[in-house]
């Protein structure tokens, strides 16, 4: 029997172990009612801090003042006594303003700082300067004359990075880091899992454990890429939704899906998430107890590498920039990254590209290696030293 | 005529750290062979046999396959059969869907698979549970399901590693037969156990192995006829068994304590019945009195107990 019939064989075990469309789909409609729950929540109270706030003022406070409040607060004026009584009872009641007023100076008393306070101090601004531009005698247009910005004529001489394919870079790095989340779980299940019900010896007699190897990165690849595309078709027709209610053309969405970009950044995420599944394999591959290793907080590092890439967007051409966009373990989120924002030659996207496959070719190997000699034990864990020495023996 | 070799092994070694674990062992496995591969805990066998499935690697010696479906396009592991002494099947799946692709990436198409799967499956009345989960079988049902796993893809040669153990006195029994039956079948046996009186059953060569050692290989026929001729006597006394005086006996090599009223007698090779009843009548209050064939058992133990010392 041949690898690829073998490796075909195991492929598709692991991914027909772990790919259920019905979980799929239960998670789905889990993810659907929380955001329905989100988003009525949320409207219900960005619409609660739409209403007007009470806000208590001073008898002597200026009328002017208590005017321009009154466009966004809900104002009551309090007597001396009433003073007295709101201050006193405010610890009790821990909520609302009260406004003094001693010439130009003001005195608030709330319970704490809030948002509501620096929206009162904006007021407050605008009235000062109302009456220090009454008192210079300075017409409102003077003001604005001297505060009006500098004329800048911009002129870019790299206008490739569109908004779009921004955030098509984004939406495949952050598939990418998905897909390497979905890949963390499984690959527990596949490999340490299976080591610990003790399969994994009657495997190995049938099959070489490079075709063992494979064929779980290839299936849970496929387990993580299949999860995503689930929730891409959702995300694009939920976006198609959204244009239509808000009536934007169709055209909108289409403006996101630039095929050449497209084939691109999906070419680096496959190669990305494989590479990324080889070095979990490897590390799934020395755990013998996923509950007590150390190494198990070893799984979650590509999630830190690839959302690392994301710094990029803020200064792309610098020199860590370009070695992250080459060296493979960050090089699938940060070359297309760097791609949308910078110039990037044709020969630093193949480069860049057969590195990342290369290591990928490599890590593979390395993991069905480390398997191999890590396979038979089921005790003590071996150390990093004990690997390279038993990778060394190997040989 | 001879039959053709199928496996042989030659000066197989294997270290670990300073022990050896298989020191330079030679055999080899004829076509149609139910092959024991006996010895005491941590002789070696499981190591050997890992070694000739090709999970771990020999620090010195030759191990040659001879089978049929070899240059045919089949690879050796998809000739071979293995149940592992570490039984572990994917206990959160379907019965069935383990044994077709246990038996898939061995070479089998899905559908013979399947067919050979509930053949099986029926055979050892676990048919109706075919779409079980594992786990939720019994343990004894589990170990069937392995065996079914190490032989559904029909293998020319199979090797079972404790396929005994974890089986009641009547799934004891009942495996013998299937190993009968898939040696008449065709597929050539290696098997090994601690069961002698099963092993003795089944096979018809062994191989004794002990501290990594070779110390007996040949038919089990053989066997018997080199080591088996000594007179064992189960004794019991009325009161407590004398042994000092019946070791005095000077035919007597070896006295095992079964109780404190019973001991067996092994008695040195080519030794005479009558001289012994003579013996033997002079002792008070003997209540039973019983004469037995030297088993494999107790050549294993012997042979074990020669080498140690």
């Amino acid at each position: 029997m041949n690898y690829w019939l073998q490796l075909k064989t195991v492929m598709l075990w692991e991914y027909h172990r772990f790919f259920k469309i019905k979980n799929e789909l239960i998670g789905i409609v889990i993810m659907l009612v929380f955001f329905v729950i989100g988003f009525f929540g949320s409207s219900y109270a960005f619409k609660a801090s739409q209403d007007k706030s009470p806000i208590h003022v001073a008898e002597g406070v200026d009328g002017e003042l208590i005017e321009l409040l009154s466009e966004n607060f809900d104002v009551t004026i309090l007597d001396d006594r009433e003073q007295e009584t709101f201050i006193a009872e405010l610890p009790e009641r821990k909520s609302g303003s009260l406004l003094t007023q001693e010439g130009a100076t003001f005195e608030v008393h709330s319970w704490r700082n809030s948002g509501r306070i620096k929206e009162l101090q904006s007021y407050l601004d605008e009235y000062r300067s109302g009456l220090a531009m009454r008192e210079i005698d300075l017409p409102k247009e003077s003001l604005q004359y001297v505060l009006k910005p500098a004329t800048v004529k911009e002129v870019y001489y790299f206008t490739a990075g569109s908004r779009e394919r921004r955030i098509m870079a984004i939406f495949f790095s952050g598939m990418m880091v998905m897909a390497v989340f979905i890949s963390f779980a499984y690959q527990f299940t596949a490999i340490t899992g299976e080591k610990q019900l003790r399969i994994t010896e009657q495997i190995v007699s049938a099959i070489r454990p490079q075709v063992w190897m494979d064929g779980k990165i290839l299936g849970i690849t496929l387990t993580g890429f299949s999860s995503i595309l689930i929730y891409t078709i959702i995300s694009i027709l939920g976006g198609i939704i959204y244009f239509q209610i808000t009536g934007s053309p169709l055209s909108s969405v289409l403006a996101y899906l630039h095929l050449p970009s497209i084939l691109l950044f999906l070419s680096f995420t496959v190669v990305g998430v494989l590479l990324w599944n080889s070095v979990l394999a490897a590390i799934a591959s020395i755990i013998t107890d996923p509950n007590n290793s150390v190494k198990s907080s070893l799984m979650i590092l590509p999630s830190l590498f690839v959302g690392a890439s994301f710094l990029l967007l803020l200064n792309p051409d610098n020199h860590v920039a370009v070695f992250l966009s080459w060296f493979p373990l960050f090089s699938a989120s940060a070359m297309p990254m760097r791609f949308v924002v910078t110039d990037v030659a044709w020969w630093e996207l193949m480069g860049s590209f057969i590195f990342l496959a290369l290591a990928f070719y490599f890590i593979r190997k390395l993991a069905a290696r480390i398997f191999h000699v890590s396979i038979l034990i089921n005790g003590n864990e071996p150390t990093w030293k004990d690997v390279f020495r038993m990778l060394k023996e190997s040989k | 005529m001879a039959k053709q070799e199928i496996l042989k092994v030659e000066g197989l070694r294997k270290r670990f750290k300073d022990i050896d674990a298989v020191n330079k062992i030679s055999f080899s496995v004829a076509e149609g062979d139910v092959f024991a591969f006996l010895g005491p805990n941590g002789a070696g066998k499981t190591t050997t046999i890992r070694i000739l499935m090709d999970i771990i690697h020999a620090d010195e010696g030759a191990i040659s396959w001879n089978l049929k479906g070899q240059g045919n396009g089949f690879s050796i592991a998809s000739l071979l059969g293995y149940l592992p002494e570490e039984r572990g099947l994917y206990l959160d799946l379907p019965v069935i869907n383990s044994l077709i692709y246990l038996a898939g990436i061995r070479g089998m198409q899905k559908s013979k698979a399947k067919i050979a799967a509930m053949h099986w499956l029926e055979k050892l009345e676990l048919a109706d549970r075919a779409n079980e989960k594992l786990q939720a079988l019994s343990k004894g049902n589990q170990q069937k399901i392995q065996f079914i796993a190490s032989i559904l893809h029909e293998p020319e040669f199979v090797i079972l590693d404790e396929p005994f153990s974890g089986f009641d006195p009547i799934n004891q029994e009942k495996f013998i037969e299937f190993i009968k039956e898939i040696n008449y079948n065709g597929t050539t046996v290696l098997l090994s156990a601690h069961q002698m009186p099963l092993v003795e059953k089944v096979a018809n060569k062994v191989f004794l192995i002990n501290d990594g050692c070779e110390i007996y290989n040949g038919s089990l026929s053989d066997i018997y006829n080199k080591f088996g001729d000594r007179m064992v006597i189960d004794l019991a006394f009325e009161d407590h068994a004398p042994l000092n005086k019946v070791s005095e006996i000077e035919e007597v090599e070896d006295i095992e304590s079964v109780d404190e009223k019973q001991i067996k007698v092994t008695f040195m090779p080519g030794t005479k019945m009558e001289p012994i009843l003579n013996k033997l009548s002079g002792f008070a209050g003997i209540t039973e009195f019983r004469t037995q064939k030297y088993t494999l058992h107790d050549i294993f133990l012997n042979l074990v107990k020669n080498h140690r010392s």
